[in-house]
């Protein structure tokens, strides 16, 4: 599979959409850009899906795209993500249904419910998936690099 | 006892000078199936009986092979019988044996037959494989056949497990016996203490002075340290050894349970397995680092207490230790119905892990059948077995300790009364009593314990059996079987008169089939008509019995199994995705993939575009506990995960009999794309699946019953022609 990164037109409409023109000059309007490894690999593999969720393309590489179209695209993608990266855990506290988290993010301080062990998983890549009772996903990208006490904490219950 | 009638130089006797044997069979019922041992030999002359006899004399029959009309096998559920049926009008003979012989006495027909026909006397397939299992055909000794001797003492086992840190387990010994020289220098400095200092005291005889405490108090805390250092080190030591030991164990047992080939599986609960892996490992690992340990400690205060009492005052050391005799006495008595109690104890433990394992991730049907209260009603027994086995080996031990206290009580009695009359007489102090007091009553706490000791080694003896027991199956099928490398195939496949036999049931009944590299072979026919039999001989899963499968022409016993199911992509009714990422499940065939063939190969399968839909695209967890899929995006996984290792062989057993119509479709669009370019065996009962099939094979009781197109086969108007109606008419219906 090779980027056609020569090819790859990204545009944002008035309204704030996203327009494709594909190679054969086709425009597909309102299109919808997806990580496909969000977790493991999120700045390879982004497909871009047109408005009935069909496959247009797939960009092996956001390094390859043109530089306008890759801030549009890294914007649309920033716009939709909602993975945030633990820096820090305060405390871990049992709750009603299993345990409430107090963390600090890359999106600032913030507390959630994590129902049950199966709730953090590891990931291939060493990092470390927490998933709370709302589906939301957080990232420990590497728990080795947490401060001491963070990690004191995350062991007591991963 | 008669000499076995049935051995080598019996046998040796009755053959000619140059006469060699062939193939042999012993049977083990007589005609009027009595269990009797008999051996037929065939020779390149003649076939010979010899049978044991109530009078311990052979009985002993011969037939010259001319003179020899058939000899067949006949199969009567429990038992078969072979018949033999003379040239000369003479009566027939036939011999039985239960049905676990009937493979063996398959082979001795065929080799018989080969011997009649003037074949293979030389050839090496002549050589009687099957009915001589060490494939050693000069060894004609009976012991062959016997049953493999019972493995050795369980814990004597474990034992010879630990070899390879046997430094550590010296060290382990070294600290326990000088932890226990420690703490047992307290008492008598504590008598030293009595005598020199307290008494002294007591009657005013002297002042009280530091100079003369602090020593003894010195002497005491340094005692305390040291026995509390060794202690530590020591019990540090034993856990690891217990972790090593434990930890070798069930890495052994996984990768024993791996080797096994799926009838092993098959046959067994998999919640037995797993309680064996698991929690017989866990009895052995606490039974090490905490009892064993404590055990040895028991021992060498045992010995060196009754060491150091007889040499303070060997009268009042055979007064004390007097009930020691009967509790030993007692220990013997109980000893059997422990083991006995554990041994059902641990049985009814993987009864009820066998019940979980079995109702829930069967709880879809259990709810569906409102059968809840029936599977409660069912744990609720297992679990009422496990406490009334608990409770009844509870109730032998736990008389123990109580018992045991009692005789401490009584030997303290004793001392007491003995003592108060020796220091009267004045030939022993107080300090001295005080002393022995305190060393009778760490004597019998070790031997209390010891008892206790005894209780948990033989529930762990228990559990080392169960272990050891996984360890000794044979594998049916080593993987080294076959040692020839191959890299990819192209493809051909060619099943020559293959038979195959399960237990006493002969599933596949003789097959010939040539299927060209590329080509696609539909296999249709009625349920337990073979086929998923013959797919699994064809991913070696089992061997045939009988004939050859090969391979672009190379035998599939001749190749290294893992090189060739490199070679096979499978896509079963069920798609078993494994715990873990999508990514991970796809790229299980071949881990090293890179993300592009996974999305190609994922893409291939119409798999890409409901992957994009998931929140976590194919980071997504899936598995037992990850994301619901549906059957049909489930499928599509396991398509992709043929699909990415771009198989030579592609095997689909009943792929699309589980999903609606319009799943089917969309699998049948993501098949499309695996089958073309690549052999392919495909089951299915939907005839749809077949439609690119090149040609179709129906399959009846373990033959091949028709043989062609879709279109050829319908004219002909039989099985399959049958199948289509039904399939028509259910479709409108």
């Amino acid at each position: 599979m090779k980027t056609p990164a020569a090819h790859f037109d990204l545009q944002r409409d008035a309204a704030g959409n996203l327009i494709y023109t594909d190679a054969a000059g086709a425009v597909h309007a309102n299109v919808l850009p997806v990580r496909l490894f969000p977790l493991t690999d999120p700045n390879h593999w982004v497909a871009i899906t047109s408005a009935a969720g069909h496959d247009l393309i797939c960009i092996e590489d956001l390094a390859t795209l043109p530089e306008d179209a890759r801030i549009i695209l890294l914007e649309a993608l920033a716009h939709r993500d909602f993975v945030p990266l633990i820096l820090s855990i305060h405390a871990i506290r049992r709750a009603a249904h299993g345990y409430e988290w107090y963390v600090t993010t890359d999106r600032g301080q913030t507390h959630f419910t994590v129902e049950n062990d199966e709730s953090i998983q590891p990931l291939a890549s060493g990092s470390i998936v927490v998933m709370d009772h709302r589906n939301t996903r957080y990232l420990i990208t590497d728990p080795a690099a947490l401060d001491l006490k963070s990690r004191q904490k995350l062991e007591r219950y991963y | 006892m008669p000499a076995d009638p049935l051995t080598l130089p019996h046998l040796e006797k009755r053959l000619e000078p140059g006469e060699r044997v062939v193939a042999r069979f012993q049977m083990d019922l007589d005609p009027q199936l009595q269990f009797q041992k008999g051996l037929l030999v065939l020779t390149q002359l003649r076939l010979l009986f010899l049978a044991e006899n109530p009078a311990g004399v052979a009985a002993f029959q011969e037939w010259p092979l001319e003179r020899i009309g058939e000899l067949t096998l006949e199969e009567m559920g429990a038992t078969g019988a072979l018949n033999l049926t003379p040239t000369e009008p003479a009566s027939r003979v036939q011999w039985r044996f239960t049905a676990g012989l009937i493979k063996e006495a398959d082979t001795f027909v065929a080799r018989f037959m080969d011997q009649q026909r003037g074949l293979g006397d030389d050839t090496p397939a002549a050589m009687p494989a099957a009915a001589d299992p060490d494939g050693d055909d000069e060894g004609l000794d009976f012991a062959d056949l016997m049953p493999e001797t019972v493995h050795g003492n369980p814990m004597l086992r474990l034992l010879k497990f630990s070899r390879p840190w046997i430094k550590l387990i010296v060290l382990g010994l070294l600290l326990t016996i000088a932890a226990t020289s420690a703490s047992l220098l307290t008492p008598w400095i504590t008598g030293v203490l009595v005598d020199k200092l307290l008494i002294p005291l007591q009657t005013k005889s002297h002042e009280l002075s530091l100079q003369q405490l602090l020593p003894y108090a010195a002497m005491l805390l340094g005692t305390a340290l040291v026995a509390w250092l060794l202690k530590w080190g020591r019990t540090f030591v034993v856990a690891r050894i217990a972790e090593l030991v434990t930890s070798r164990l069930r890495r052994e047992l996984f990768e024993h349970l791996q080797r096994l080939s799926l009838i092993y599986f098959n046959k067994k609960r998999t919640g037995d397995l797993i309680s064996r892996i698991g929690t017989d490992t866990d009895r052995l690992s606490l039974f090490i680092s905490l009892s064993f340990i404590d055990f040895v400690c028991d021992v060498f205060q045992f010995l060196f207490t009754a060491f150091i009492l007889f040499k303070i005052h060997p009268l009042l050391a055979f007064a004390a230790l007097g009930p020691v005799p009967v509790v030993a006495w007692l220990v013997r008595c109980v000893r059997g119905h422990l083991l006995s109690g554990f041994a059902a104890s641990s049985r009814a433990w993987s009864l009820m892990t066998s019940v979980l394992s079995d109702t829930i991730p069967g709880v879809r049907v259990v709810k569906a059948f409102a059968q809840e209260q029936r599977e409660i009603a069912r744990f609720r027994q297992t679990d009422h077995h496990v406490y009334s086995t608990n409770d009844r080996v509870n109730r032998t031990w736990s008389f123990f300790s109580p018992m045991i206290e009692m005789f401490t009580d009584l030997g303290l009695l004793i001392i007491w009364v003995v003592g108060a009359l020796t220091v009267a007489h004045g030939t022993l102090t107080v300090g001295v009593l005080w002393c022995f007091v305190t060393y009778t009553t760490r004597f019998y706490g070790r031997l209390e314990a010891m008892s206790r000791f005894f209780a948990s080694a033989q529930r762990a003896a228990a559990s080392a059996h169960r272990v050891f027991e996984v360890l000794d199956v044979e594998p049916d099928m080593p993987a080294t079987e076959g040692t020839r490398r191959i890299g990819r195939l192209s493809g051909r496949i060619e099943f020559r008169d293959i038979k195959f036999r399960h237990g006493s049931r002969q599933i596949i009944r003789g097959i010939n089939l040539d299927i060209a590299p590329g080509e696609m072979i539909g296999l249709v026919g009625p349920s337990g008509s073979g086929k998923t039999t013959l797919v699994n001989l064809a991913c070696r899963f089992f061997d045939v019995s009988e004939g050859a499968i090969l391979v672009d022409g190379q035998d599939l016993r001749d190749i290294h199994v893992e090189d060739y199911r490199k070679n096979i992509g499978l896509v079963l009714q069920e798609p078993y995705l494994f715990f873990g990422t999508i990514a991970d499940n796809i790229s299980y065939g071949k881990p090293d993939a890179s993300r592009g063939e996974i999305i190609a190969s994922a893409k291939a399968a119409h798999a890409h575009e409901f992957i994009m839909k998931l929140v976590d695209g194919y980071d997504s967890m899936v598995g037992e506990r990850g994301q619901q899929l549906s059957g049909g995006e489930r499928q599509r996984i396991s398509i992709a995960r043929a699909l990415l290792i771009n198989p030579a062989i592609l095997i689909l057993d009943e792929a699309t009999s589980s999903v609606d119509t319009e799943t089917e479709r969309e699998i049948q669009r993501a098949l499309d794309n695996l089958v073309h370019g690549r052999t392919t065996i495909a089951i299915a009962h939907r005839l749809g699946t077949l439609r690119l099939a090149n040609r179709l094979v129906v399959l009846e009781d373990g033959r091949i019953s028709e043989i062609g197109t879709h279109e050829q086969l319908l004219q002909t108007s039989g099985t399959y022609a049958r199948l289509h109606q039904a399939m028509q008419e259910v479709s409108h219906a």
